[in-house]
């Protein structure tokens, strides 16, 4: 019963810092550095504060958000929709073809993006396998692009297209020309839900292809989705239905605003800059050495690089190393770092040091196999503690 | 320390390369664990994996190492090359793209891999019979004329994977037996003992064991 007075207790403190007309951020993460209570929707409206999505004025929140949905709205037209009608209405232009070399081309560039949205595609049908969430249909579909009487080509047709005019080709390569059978075999490869619906993941596709458009330079690399995942998933369960219906929209501004602090660690040529993803996993190792100089020594001595493990615990943020309840739980930790992403540093040597009797004496491949595959033997919350006491006596 | 991960006779690294979502992931769950996922993760930065097999009467042990498909990842290649003996470079039967990118992977290999490496061409999902887009004796033909060995897998339905990787490492414990026989006949010393290697000594880089500037704080 002690328990459920507790979160009862925890209820009421998230509910008070959420409900005063200025909100108090040092206190609201300091709420959230213990994890977020999974009641009344209060994770996705926390996570939208520690991610800067929303004012801490909360009068300012009406326009706030109308603004950014709105925007959003303004690119899904931009660039899926009105490039759609133009593909189903538009007469062949005079000076635009498909073999223009020009690069501005429209031709040109829906050629470039078709190449981006297919391995978008190939990775979010694959998002989160152990869960059926992704694979199911969303009760906010996006009208215009799903409506049956709709001719416009939406990325589900889009995809389709590029993918059996490949096939098309390499049938007539082959000098067979048997075009039916094949369209009815890639359309069951890349099957759907009926027409009117559509799934988590095509939602999610979308918006990892407006990012992709609006953010040139990184455009999509993989492991974006790994990072898109637990937030559209968390803002797309909320218990109120008036913020859920904008989960598609409010996601988008949340990954933007979180992509903006990780971003470099997905860029290869910022691999050896003081922002790239080498840095922050020497960081790591420095961290490890200081603390457990035994434990550093042996990885070291054993050629265990960190780019064997580290790599990915850093770049998506551990949501490849533990289920999703829990990698939600720590992103709350995460997030309400005022020190954004300090704290991941931490928990990442905490994670080594937890397993350092095995590290010690076990050899190469077995340790390699242990850090790639963090066991579940260990309580997530055994490492946020571990983490939380490297992190307090080492800014001590 | 007596473990079982230390009892082998040969430790033989090999590594999987190939366009993104051929299966490469698969073929190294399907070999070391027997199993399959039909919608597995997309693979971040490298994956390990271990299996022993006998040949000749000796264990042989294989360090399987995966990467991911996209360009971005290539950046941490040069250690997933390294000590490398064997590759097995994928494509899939049903995407023509993914084999005409195998050119592509082969000069990877030459830039980054040793130059002994023994190279197994895998066309995998040959369970899509019926959207198979690259004929057999085409892979086949390319292979011959570039000196690699050729098979066709289904990490779904299990056809071949096994075949594959017992032919690659049997061809490369082939090589190396060999080899240790004419270094033993040209040195005085007999190895002695109990022979634990692994083959190919690492193209010398001394850059790899040097600890990269280190200890910016938190």
């Amino acid at each position: 019963m002690a328990g459920i007075n507790l979160s009862d207790r925890k209820e009421t403190l998230f509910l008070e810092a959420l409900g005063s007309p200025v909100i108090d951020m040092n206190n609201l993460r300091k709420l959230c550095s213990t994890g977020i209570v999974e009641t009344c929707g209060i994770r996705t409206i926390c996570w939208r504060l520690l991610l800067n999505c929303l004012p801490k004025q909360r009068t300012k929140w009406p326009e706030a958000l109308e603004k950014q949905r709105c925007e959003y709205q303004q690119f899904l037209n931009e660039m899926i929709i009105e490039p759609g009608l133009k593909r189903c209405n538009a007469a062949p232009g005079l000076d635009d073809h498909p073999l223009n070399p020009n690069p501005t081309s429209e031709w040109n560039s829906y050629f470039k993006d078709n190449d981006i949205l297919l391995q978008i595609d190939k990775d979010v049908r694959r998002l989160c396998p152990d869960i059926a969430f992704f694979q199911n249909a969303t009760a906010y579909p996006c009208e215009p692009l799903v409506s049956p009487t709709s001719r416009l080509e939406n990325l589900r047709k889009r995809v389709e297209r590029s993918v059996l005019s490949s096939q098309n080709l390499t049938r007539k390569r082959l000098g067979i020309s048997n075009l039916i059978s094949s369209r009815k075999q890639a359309s069951r490869e890349y099957d759907t839900l009926e027409e009117g619906q559509e799934a988590h993941w095509e939602v999610v596709e979308r918006i990892l292809f407006i990012y992709a458009k609006l953010n040139p330079g990184t455009a999509y690399v993989q492991g974006m989705n790994e990072i898109i995942g637990p937030l559209y998933y968390t803002l797309a369960s909320d218990p109120n239905l008036e913020w859920k219906e904008h989960a598609e929209a409010d996601t988008f501004f949340c990954f933007t605003n979180l992509m903006g602090e990780i971003r470099d660690n997905f860029i290869k040529s910022l691999d050896k800059s003081g922002s790239g993803i080498e840095a922050s996993m020497n960081r790591v190792l420095c961290l490890l050495r200081q603390v457990d100089p035994e434990v550093w020594l042996r990885l070291d001595s054993l050629a265990i690089k960190p780019q064997f493990y580290l790599f990915r615990w850093i770049t998506l943020l551990l949501s490849q190393e533990f289920s999703l309840p829990d990698v939600i739980h720590i992103w709350d930790i995460l997030f309400s770092d005022s020190r954004r992403f300090d704290f991941l540093i931490a928990v990442c040597s905490a994670m080594i040091i937890l397993l350092r009797d095995e590290i010690l004496t076990r050899d190469f491949s077995h340790n390699m196999k242990l850090l790639q595959n963090y066991p579940l033997r260990i309580d997530v919350n055994t490492i946020i503690s571990k983490a939380k006491e490297i992190y307090h006596n080492l800014r001590n | 320390m007596g473990n079982k991960d230390d009892e082998y006779d040969y430790l033989f690294k090999v590594v999987l390369i190939g366009d993104s979502g051929v299966g490469k992931s698969n073929l190294l769950s399907r070999f070391t664990r027997n199993e399959f996922n039909l919608e597995s993760k997309s693979t971040i930065g490298v994956e390990f994996a271990t299996r022993s097999i006998q040949v000749d009467a000796k264990t042989i042990k294989a360090q399987i190492w995966d990467t991911a498909g996209q360009e971005r990842y290539r950046a941490i290649t040069s250690a997933y090359y390294r000590g490398a003996v064997g590759a097995l470079l994928v494509y899939d039967i049903a995407k023509h793209l993914t084999y005409e990118n195998v050119e592509r992977w082969l000069k990877e290999l030459r830039d980054h891999a040793d130059n002994n490496i023994v190279i197994m061409l895998v066309g995998n999902k040959s369970d899509l019979r019926h959207l198979r887009a690259v004929p057999t004796d085409e892979a086949k033909a390319f292979s011959e004329k570039n000196g690699l060995s050729f098979i066709e897998t289904s990490a779904l339905d299990s056809t071949n994977v096994e075949v594959a990787f017992h032919n690659i490492l049997t061809e490369i414990y082939r090589i190396v037996s060999q080899k240790q026989i004419n270094d033993s006949q040209n040195e005085d010393d007999p190895t002695d003992g109990k022979a634990v290697e692994v083959i190919i000594p690492s193209t010398s880089n001394s850059t790899t064991n040097k600890q990269q500037g280190c200890c910016k704080n938190l």
